[in-house]
């Protein structure tokens, strides 16, 4: 099957230009994956810069989680290749960090020693680990939960755990799996801007998994939806929205609201089969 | 106002848990008193009590009681304590390594079935009726139940745990230690209440083998003479020694597996 890589271009204003000079961290080269027979990814490709965020967005069971267990090394592909920083990906490894929807913190052990459980791995003396656990909790807002345990937080702040304990581990790529899709209203929100700040602040490279029109365009610089993973086709949509990117009136800014429209239009255009690699303008 | 309605409910519970043995006992007192049933079957509990209170003061069998109370304790934890070990060591092999498992899993899913009573002739011919094969008949019950326990807990590790815990730059060694140890012990504490019941149970039965001393002889003794208080006294004592020992573990299990139904 031949790659039908679709790109649609969004109106470009050169307010908030994309990290320049920045290099390739992440590059996926024909990836396919089927499991029982079942093509799940056929032929992927597609490569993500430093200091980018971008947002898998598509129904669940589009195969984004697959491709980000791809990416984490949780999943081999049944062909093709996947590279971090140039190296191919053969397993979970430290260099990318992984925020799970259901959190999956260590209930046996402190706040603290889950976000120093990369230094605990790297045998880090204790004093660093503390050093470190402290400086990352308070960059996601946790500080003073440092001795609870994570079944004492709400689940907000269990996500913030989750997040600080991969931020410890200072990765080359930070991937997210829906890590919001269990919290409230409120607390996403507040969240995401969060995400924004962090992400401003470490330059961390982030891709995100989510079903959230308004999620993927409020977090990204590009957003690919993924339309049909088992041909490997997706469209690929740039962000354009002014900075402080983390600021709230953004959700209301006109380049938010044009948009969603058009993901919206491309998501319904995709859903009816014959007419899936048309124009969605 | 929550901790004040916690301490109400706590309160009502300790007061529930001390008024319905003691209904019981009010039960059977009348069921004695009025005659329903003969005394030579089911004594009255002041005639139990005074049984026990002569036991405690004049020992059984020209035995002190605290001879038969250490005969019977040391053959129990001596075999829980190494039939725990052995279990939580080949159950925990057994969940990590497919192959440590596939060489395990015919004999120990038929062995498992056997009555532990079934197993004493072939006991007593292997071992003789001395305190080994007493020792063994329990040993094996406990061993079996940890090994169950142990192999299933090591297997509830929630997949997104490995995968965060490798995610994060752990080895073989730290994964194990950190994160799939400490998913299997609230099933190893269960396994451990568990089995210390049946390590209880079986101990009457292991008595039965023969020998002068232990609670369980003291049981078989009196019926065998239809002391039918003394047989209640005994049952009490290892009664009393099952509770003890189950709220002990209950208790260790909140401290070491606080987490546990919190999440």
């Amino acid at each position: 099957m031949t790659k039908a890589h679709t790109v649609v271009e969004f109106p470009v204003r050169s307010a908030q230009p994309l990290p320049t000079g920045s290099a390739e961290i992440l590059k996926l080269d024909g990836v396919s994956f089927a499991y029982d027979d079942r093509t799940i990814l056929n032929s992927v490709a597609f490569s993500i810069r430093r200091g980018e965020i971008v947002s898998l967005l598509g129904p669940s069971g589009c195969g984004k989680t697959t491709i980000l267990n791809i990416i984490a090394g949780f999943l081999a592909p049944t062909s093709g290749y996947a590279f971090i920083a140039g190296t191919e990906i053969t397993g979970p490894g430290p260099d990318r960090g992984v925020v799970f929807q259901s959190y999956a913190l260590f209930d046996w052990m402190t706040v603290e020693d889950n976000i120093a459980f990369s230094l605990i791995c790297a045998r880090r003396p204790a004093a660093e680990r503390r050093e470190v656990a402290r400086r990352m909790a308070a960059l996601v807002g946790l500080t003073g939960s440092e001795r609870a345990y994570p079944y004492q937080l709400s689940g907000g702040m269990r996500q913030r755990c989750g997040l600080a304990r991969v931020l410890a581990a200072n990765p080359k790529l930070m991937l997210m799996d829906e890590p919001f899709a269990a919290v409230d209203v409120q607390t996403r929100e507040a969240l995401q801007e969060e995400i924004l700040r962090i992400q401003q602040e470490t330059g961390c490279t982030i891709v995100f998994v989510t079903h959230s029109i308004e999620e993927a365009v409020f977090l990204s610089h590009r957003i690919f939806l993924l339309t049909d993973l088992a041909s490997g086709l997706f469209l690929e949509f740039d962000v354009d929205l002014p900075q402080p990117r983390w600021s709230a009136e953004n959700r209301l800014h006109e380049n938010f609201i044009a948009l969603r429209e058009k993901i919206y239009r491309g998501m319904r255009k995709a859903e009816q089969p014959q007419r899936r690699t048309e124009d969605v303008s | 106002m929550k901790s004040r309605e916690r301490v109400m409910a706590r309160r009502r519970y300790v007061v529930l848990s001390i008024v319905s043995p003691l209904a019981l006992l009010g039960l059977w007192f009348l069921a004695t008193r009025e005659g329903w049933v003969r005394s030579v079957l089911l004594p009255s509990p002041q005639a139990v009590l005074t049984s026990i209170v002569d036991i405690t003061l004049s020992g059984y069998s020209g035995v002190s009681i605290w001879s038969h109370v250490v005969a019977s304790l040391s053959r129990v934890l001596t075999a829980f304590v190494a039939g725990s070990i052995l279990g939580i060591l080949i159950g925990i092999l057994r969940g990590r390594a497919p192959h440590f498992d596939a060489a395990f899993v015919i004999p120990a899913e038929m062995l498992r079935p056997i009555p532990p009573l079934g197993l004493i002739p072939l006991f007593i011919l292997w071992f003789g009726i001395g305190e080994l094969s007493k020792i063994l008949l329990i040993f094996t019950s406990v061993f079996l139940i940890m090994m169950v326990n142990a192999q299933a807990g090591t297997r509830s590790c929630p997949l997104d745990l490995t995968r965060a815990a490798l995610s994060l730059g752990a080895g073989r060694g730290h994964l194990f230690r950190y994160v799939v140890l400490p998913a299997a012990l609230p099933q190893i504490m269960t396994g451990l209440r568990v089995s210390m019941g049946t390590a209880l149970s079986i101990l009457v039965a292991s008595e039965l083998l023969g020998g002068d001393r232990g609670l369980g002889f003291i049981v078989l003794d009196a019926s065998n003479f239809f002391r039918t208080t003394y047989v209640f006294a005994g049952i009490f004592l290892i009664g009393l020694i099952g509770l003890v020992s189950d709220r002990g573990l209950a208790l260790l299990t909140r401290k070491v597996v606080h987490w546990e139904g919190r999440r």
